[in-house]
This record gives structure tokens, sequence and C-alpha cells, in this order.
């Protein structure tokens, strides 16, 4: 749905910034470098034996949703194969990489370790390639330049081309050697020369013309064009593993150097014994130093977490006026592609982490409709969370399916049903969706494929609840206030703190946007609690005797993500160009019905 | 501009300036306080000037006869300081052409986002939400709504251009200041054509000038179309009424047949 949108907006914002970045990493380059791929091999030779004693690159932490896809993804698209002992670690043409499944904050983009680069002999083929795969399965992320070509033959660079990891890695394709092989980490910077001597001064680095090497990683350092990159902290692309054999005599190289860090030390989830150095470089890369024979740290597995969430008390923060704070940017993106009812067939009290993520997946290409252009070529639905695993919505009547539904509710729905298959005569025969007014409660609160920004924000006796599609904001107050009875759209919302819990209930809907039959005799009672600082819990009840015999109630949870994610202006109305194609195609299906059929 | 006219703009600007000096001081008026000790704005609020008419002082003009008195509008003194909007002369030719366009072309007669300054002076209420980290304004049109960022590094790159832009606000004293850029271009300031660009930044003040009212202040500053930054300065009025609430206006129906008209079965040109 949602043919409202004319250019969804994290599109927009993505190739801005692309384009600035682009532009950067032009300027810098652009006289440097004659052959990359000879000078690449020159550096190798010449620096190994100028870092510290055996400081080597030991893998490169990539968050991800899961570990097992990330795996499946990296080896079909890239020179990756499996490291058979180590769960989450893929061989990529000469780097290690270590899948941890996290949520992360964001993609690498923005970050100060923008993308990390692969040579292949012929970029073009290969980008050609990873078009033609399509969106199916995890699917490649193509990042297009500002003329709409993939690839580019850019002075001091070559052809190059990104892509990005389903996680929001952006990767750059270089042509480059024989290939395809591991080529150089990218490090955006706000001081490239400054950047460039720290990891001289700190770790030993030798300066190359395009950054520095560090044992046989190269580091490939350009200017941010927006300022201060962002660090990799809980990013996309976490930190970078280096390997080094004596962990002390580093850690008073870095003490003399002036550089904060920890360790060396063995974390209390380490497989074993070994030690290891945290330490943040210049424009927050992290950095792990381990000792050899380090075999990483235990993952937190989701199960745990979900646990914790459940069981734990959670105490929420409160506003200064005293009131639960629920305020905050959140999303409904890892509830979306819950079914309302439980499947008939399912046997299962939740899914498996790969079977939610699957079922995610499912939904988003099933709705994404004339999208497929833009989920491809942006970071359009990446999502730092991982899908839900709830069965279904519904959690009252607890078989999770809809109680019995009335004749008139039968009729309803078969009337609405009818209504879609007509050929409109106009704007009013279509959906209060298509034509921008609403998608009505509580279907506006129900997650979808894209725009599924929730902002609540708070002043003393009010809750304002705006979610971004369509743009439509509900003022709850929560003081008693006898309701206007004058008949709305969305009802008219009152609110109560029940504990930590704010229970709204709706009615005097005008019931133009029905919601399966339910309008004008429609009462739902929402509860919002929070269950930790991320999480929001969203209860809702439906009732309304002529449509179901019994009230019943589903669920499901929007999560916290204001570091990555802001409301975008949605102007639906004003883009709606679906309805102007929309009714003159409809006007040409008369005109076709009307003359005689061609004998 | 009439001798007349300009006798009533020199009052009008003298009671701004009169007023202007009264409220900015932290000894003036009670004027009601939140938790942080700043001036609170939360509320229902609406003009009650003719500003969304005309921005510039009028005498009252005709407009539809089918509809007769309502498609009038009342005479108005204006609330641009200086009197008239400094327009590059081309700019002034295409105001002129966008009245006599202004029941098709204005974009409030399309049920668009009505872009800011415009959205405080439409005759409708809006509400002010001061939370502790940001301000949320939700204005009772076209569900239009704006977060005034109060907790984010100013000024922060708009991540798209929008109708309503991106604001950021901050405090000065017991003045609220927002600053706000990222337009799209596409709004108007009134119904009587007045118009910007996307270059437009504004800086808007809020001023409580007593527990009740509250001085408006916006600052236009739009290389493109104007030869200068200029000023409008109008009163907004709490509603004082118990029941008084922001209530749907979707008016998005009631575009459809100027919109989509000639696409209706049996449109006579379709």
């Amino acid at each position: 749905m949602g043919i409202c949108v004319e250019v969804p907006p994290r599109t927009k914002r993505a190739s801005i910034n692309r384009r600035k970045e682009e532009t950067s990493v032009k300027t810098k380059l652009r006289t440097k470098i004659l052959a990359r791929s000879s000078l690449m091999a020159v550096g190798l030779i010449l620096v190994a034996s100028q870092a510290f004693a055996g400081l080597s690159v030991h893998h490169i932490e990539l968050a991800v949703s899961q570990a097992e896809t990330a795996k499946k993804w990296y080896a079909m698209h890239l020179p990756c194969v499996a490291v058979a002992e180590r769960p989450g670690r893929i061989e990529c043409g000469g780097m290690q990489i270590e899948f941890v499944s996290r949520q992360s904050i964001g993609g690498s983009q923005g970050t100060s370790v923008n993308h990390i680069s692969f040579a292949y002999p012929d970029v073009v083929a290969k980008m050609q390639q990873l078009e033609e795969i399509g969106v199916g399965g995890a699917g490649v992320r193509l990042q297009r330049f500002e003329d709409g070509n993939l690839t580019r033959d850019e002075d001091g660079v070559g052809v190059h081309g990104f892509i990005f990891d389903p996680w929001g890695t952006r990767i750059e394709l270089i042509e480059a050697g024989d290939g395809p092989a591991f080529h150089h980490v990218h490090l955006a910077s706000m001081d490239t020369k400054s950047t460039a001597q720290w990891y001289v001064d700190a770790l030993g680095a030798t300066a190359t013309d395009q950054g520095v090497m560090l044992g046989d990683l190269a580091f490939h350092i350009s200017e941010n064009a927006e300022g201060r990159p962002a660090g990799t902290l809980e990013r996309a692309v976490d930190h970078i593993g280096l390997m080094a054999d004596d962990l002390n005599a580093i850690a008073t190289s870095l003490t003399n150097a002036g550089v904060d860090f920890r360790g060396p030390e063995s974390p209390a989830n380490a497989r074993d014994g070994t030690e290891r150095i945290l330490l943040a470089g210049p424009d927050g890369v992290r950095l792990e130093l381990v000792a050899p024979g380090w075999d990483g740290i235990e993952e937190v597995s989701d199960n745990r977490v979900q646990m914790t969430a459940v069981n734990e008390p959670f105490d929420p923060p409160r506003t200064p006026w005293g009131e639960p704070d629920l305020q905050g940017m959140w999303t409904g993106n890892s509830a979306h592609g819950i079914p309302l009812e439980r499947p008939k067939d399912a046997d299962a009290e939740e899914l498996t982490s790969d079977q939610a993520a699957e079922r995610r997946e499912q939904g988003t290409l099933r709705s994404i409709w004339g999208y497929e252009r833009e989920w491809r070529d942006t970071t359009l639905g990446y999502d730092r969370f991982q899908a839900s695993r709830q069965i279904a919505m519904i959690v009252d009547p607890p078989d999770g399916r809809l109680p019995e539904v009335t004749d008139v509710g039968n009729k309803a729905l078969a009337d609405a049903m009818a209504r879609r298959r007509i050929v409109a005569a106009g704007p009013e025969d279509l959906t209060t969706y298509v034509r921008c007014i609403t998608r009505g409660l509580p279907n506006m609160m129900m997650p979808g494929v894209y725009n599924n920004g929730l902002q609540i924000q708070q002043s003393p006796g009010y809750v304002a609840v705006q979610k971004e599609m369509i743009h439509e904001t509900r003022i709850i107050p929560t003081s008693a206030r006898p309701k206007s009875g004058v008949k709305q759209w969305l009802g008219s919302s009152r609110g109560r703190w029940q504990g930590d819990t704010l229970i709204v209930e709706v009615t005097d809907f005008n019931g133009r946007a029905s919601y399966r039959g339910a309008g004008e005799g429609l009462k739902l009672t929402e509860r919002y609690r929070l269950l930790d600082a991320d999480t929001l819990e969203y209860q809702f009840t439906v009732e309304d005797p002529d449509i179901w015999t019994s009230p019943w109630t589903g669920m499901f949870n929007f999560k916290r993500d204001e570091a990555q994610y802001e409301l975008v202006e949605y102007a639906c109305h004003e883009g709606n160009y679906g309805m102007t194609n929309i009714l003159s195609a409809a006007r040409a299906k008369d005109r076709e019905l009307s003359e005689p059929s061609g004998e | 501009m009439n001798s007349a006219r300009r006798l009533c703009l020199a009052l009008v600007m003298v009671l701004l300036v009169g007023c202007e000096s009264t409220t900015t001081t932290s000894d003036g008026p009670a004027i009601p306080r939140g938790w942080d000790g700043n001036p609170d704005l939360n509320g229902i609020w609406q003009t009650l000037s003719t500003a969304n008419w005309n921005l510039e002082s009028h005498s009252s003009y005709g407009g539809r006869s089918e509809i007769g008195v309502l498609g009038a509008t009342p005479p108005g003194l204006g609330v641009v300081a200086g009197g008239e909007i400094p327009y590059q002369p081309w700019a002034r030719k295409r105001q002129q052409e966008n009245f006599q366009n202004r029941y098709t072309h204005d974009p409030e007669a399309k049920c668009y986002l009505p872009g800011i300054p415009r959205a405080h002076y439409m005759p409708y209420p809006f509400q002010v939400l001061q939370g502790d980290r940001k301000i949320m304004m939700v204005y009772g049109y076209a569900e239009a709504n704006r977060t005034i960022h109060m907790d984010k590094e100013n000024p922060q790159p708009a991540p798209i251009d929008s109708w309503m832009g991106r604001s950021h606000g901050r405090w000065e004293g017991d003045t609220l200041v927002v600053e706000v850029h990222g337009f799209n271009g596409e709004a108007w300031l009134d119904r009587a054509g007045n118009f910007h660009s996307w270059a437009l930044k504004v800086e808007e003040r809020y001023t409580l000038v007593s527990e009740n009212v509250l001085r408006y202040e916006v600052t236009m500053n739009d290389e493109e179309v104007y030869t200068r930054p200029w000023k409008i300065s109008l009163l907004l009025y709490r509603h004082l009424e118990d029941d008084a609430e922001i209530l749907e206006f979707k008016c998005v129906e009631y575009s459809e047949d100027l919109l989509y008209g000639h696409l209706r079965r049996g449109a006579t040109t379709n």
C-alpha cells in the first residue's frame, strides 16, 4: 500500500549523504594514485616489518540480525567461505569476518569505518551480476552514483561501485589485481593527516598514499564531507580486530602515545582466558587488539534478551513532572510480518529467529509493489531490530483466532471486498488510505513495510501519538475530560495512567474508515507500557458487538530507535499521483467497456 | 499606499514596539512557567488577525460571487513590519498572478500542508505540547504538525526538503527562538498569493505577553525572492474554553473535486 508516497524519504536522505561522501572521496584521491593494485603489492612487502612485531589483522566484526543468514549472503555474493571451526566466522579473500547476531544502531556509512572493499578483476561484470539477483532472498542493495550508473571510473581510484549487505555494511567493489580478494578498510575522517599519523604513532602503522598499512591490512582514509563521522560502536561495522604477539608491548606504546585503552584483560564472557585490548581510534573507530589464541566472546542470544524483558520488572523513567516517560522515537519495524491471527497449522509457541527473519522478509516482498528499485538501490528497509518471533498478534482469545464474526460483520466484510473490485467512478470509491485521508484505527498503529515511525511526545496531562505514515497525530488527554461527542475518523481518545501503563479508550468514530466492518460502534482500548528502555508494548482491545460475538485483544511491540530514525514528513496527499493514475485508468476502462468489442 | 493606511501601519508599529519592551524583561508580567522555569507555552492557541487572508494591510475585497459574502475577504491592518513585503520586482508580479489564481493554486485550497509560519495564523487553533526534550505543535488544519528539536545540535541539516521545514529551538531569556530551514518552497504565506522559495530561512520568536497572550514574531529571509529580510508580528490568544481541543480537520476529501474532478465518471473533460 501507500501509493501516495512519491519518493520514500529515506531514499532521498541516503542519496544526499552518498553524494557528499563521494565528492569528498574524489577530491581527496583524484591526483594521488595511478595504479592502485601495484602500489598495494609494494606496500605489503615494504611495511610488514615496520609495524609491531607480529601485529596482523585478525578480523572485522559485523553486526547482523542472523549470523547464519549473513554467512550464506557473503558466501553467495562475495569471495567468502565458511570457517569450519567457528560458527560466526567466514573467510573472505584473505580477511576473516566475524558475524555477531546483534541489533546494530545503523549502517556503516556515516561512521568512521565507512565501508570495506573487495577487489574484482572486472567490477562492471560483477555489478551486473549482482543487479540481476533481484529482491528475492536476502537481496543485494545497490548504491547508484548520481548519474544512475552502478560503476564509475574515477581518477586515482579506478573502476568501482558500492553495494550494501542486508544489515547495513557498505561494501565497495574495486577493480584491482586478479581478485576476487579483500582489498581495504575505508576510514572516513575529519582530518585525514592526523588520523593517519595516529595509526603510525600509536600502532606502528606505515603511511601510504591512500592512508596507512597496519600489518598486512590497508586502511584508506578520506575526508568526511559532513564533518565528524559517527563512531563505530554498535554500528553495522562494529570494530576491526588485530592480533598482536605481545599485548603488553603495545600497551606501553599506547600509554606513551597518550591513547586511552582498556586491557590487556580477559573479559568475563571470553571463550577462553586469552586477553585483549580495546581502544577507540580517531573519530571513534573501535579497535580490538587480541593475543594469539583469541577465540571471541560468547554471544548473548536474543532468547536471553527476551527473557530478561519479560521476567524482570522494569521501572520506567519519569518525565520531570512525574508521569511515566514514553517519549521518543519508536518504530514498528520489528513487528512487521506478524499475522493478526495465529496460523491454523502453527504448533510452536513462537518462531525461531530464522523463521521470524524469513516471515518479515516475505511480508516486505509482498508489499513493496513498485518500490523494488527503491528497496534494492538504497538503505530503505534497513532495520536494526531482529524480526519479532511472536506467532500472532491476537493474545485473547488464547487460541490466537478472532472470535466468531456476526452475520452483520460478514456482510460488512463482503461489501468492503465488493467495493474494492468496482471501477472507481471517483475518489470516493477508493479506500481512505489510497486517498491519503487515514488508515483508521487501530489500523494506523499497525506495522507496515515502511514509514513505521511512531513519535510520542508528552506534556503535563497530554500524550501525543504521531504516526509517520500519512502523518496523523492523536492528542490524548490523560486528565479526566469528557468526550466532545464530535464524531471523527479516528474517534475521540481519552487516556489515564494506571500504574505505569497508559490506558486509552477510543470511541465516537465516524465509521467511514471501518476496521474489519466495525464502524461507528467500534470501541478501542489501548494499553501502552514500557517493557524495558527500548521496548514499548502496545495492546489493543477491539469491541463491537455488532461485528464480533466477544471482544478480542492483540499485541505487538514498538522498538526505540533514537539513533537512526526520525520522522520524515510524509506528505501523502500532496504527492498523490496514484489517485490521478488510478482514476485516469478507470476512465480508460470505462471507454473500453462502452465500446463495442472488435469483431 | 494611501495616507490613511500609512497612518494605520504607523500606529500598529508603535503598539508592537511598545509591547516588545515590556515583555522581554524578566520582571515583566506574571506568566506561567514549566518544570524547568522556562515559560510554559502548553495550551491551544489561535490568532484573531486576518493574516491568513493577506499578510499585508488591505481593504476588504470580494471573491467568488456565486457564494456571496462567504467568498469575500475581510479588511485587515496587516502584520508586516514596514507595511509591505520587500519583493524583488519579478516576485511581486508572481504574487499578483498567484492572487488571480488563488482559488485553484493556493495550497490551502488543495488541503496541502501549510508550511511555517502560515500554520500559526490560519483561522484554526493549534496545540503546543512542550515536553522536556522537544516541543510538538499540532495544527487544526490538514493534520499538519511539526517537532521543534530543543535537544539537537543547532542547526542540524534537514534530512530532506519538506513543507514544514526542520525546526531547532532554544530559549533566549523568556523567548522561545526557533530556526526553521529545509523548506521545499511549495507553500504560500496566505490566501493573497504571498510566497517564498526553497531558500527561505525563518526565525520565529514566541514571547508570552501575559498568561493568555503569546506574541509571535517571524523574520523571513529568502534572497531568491525578497530584497531584504522582513518581519511579521502578531498575537496568538489562548483558548480558555474548558472543553477546548484540537478536532480533526482532515480536509483532503474537500479538495478532491478541485484536484480530481476532471477524472470523475461523466466529467465533461475526460
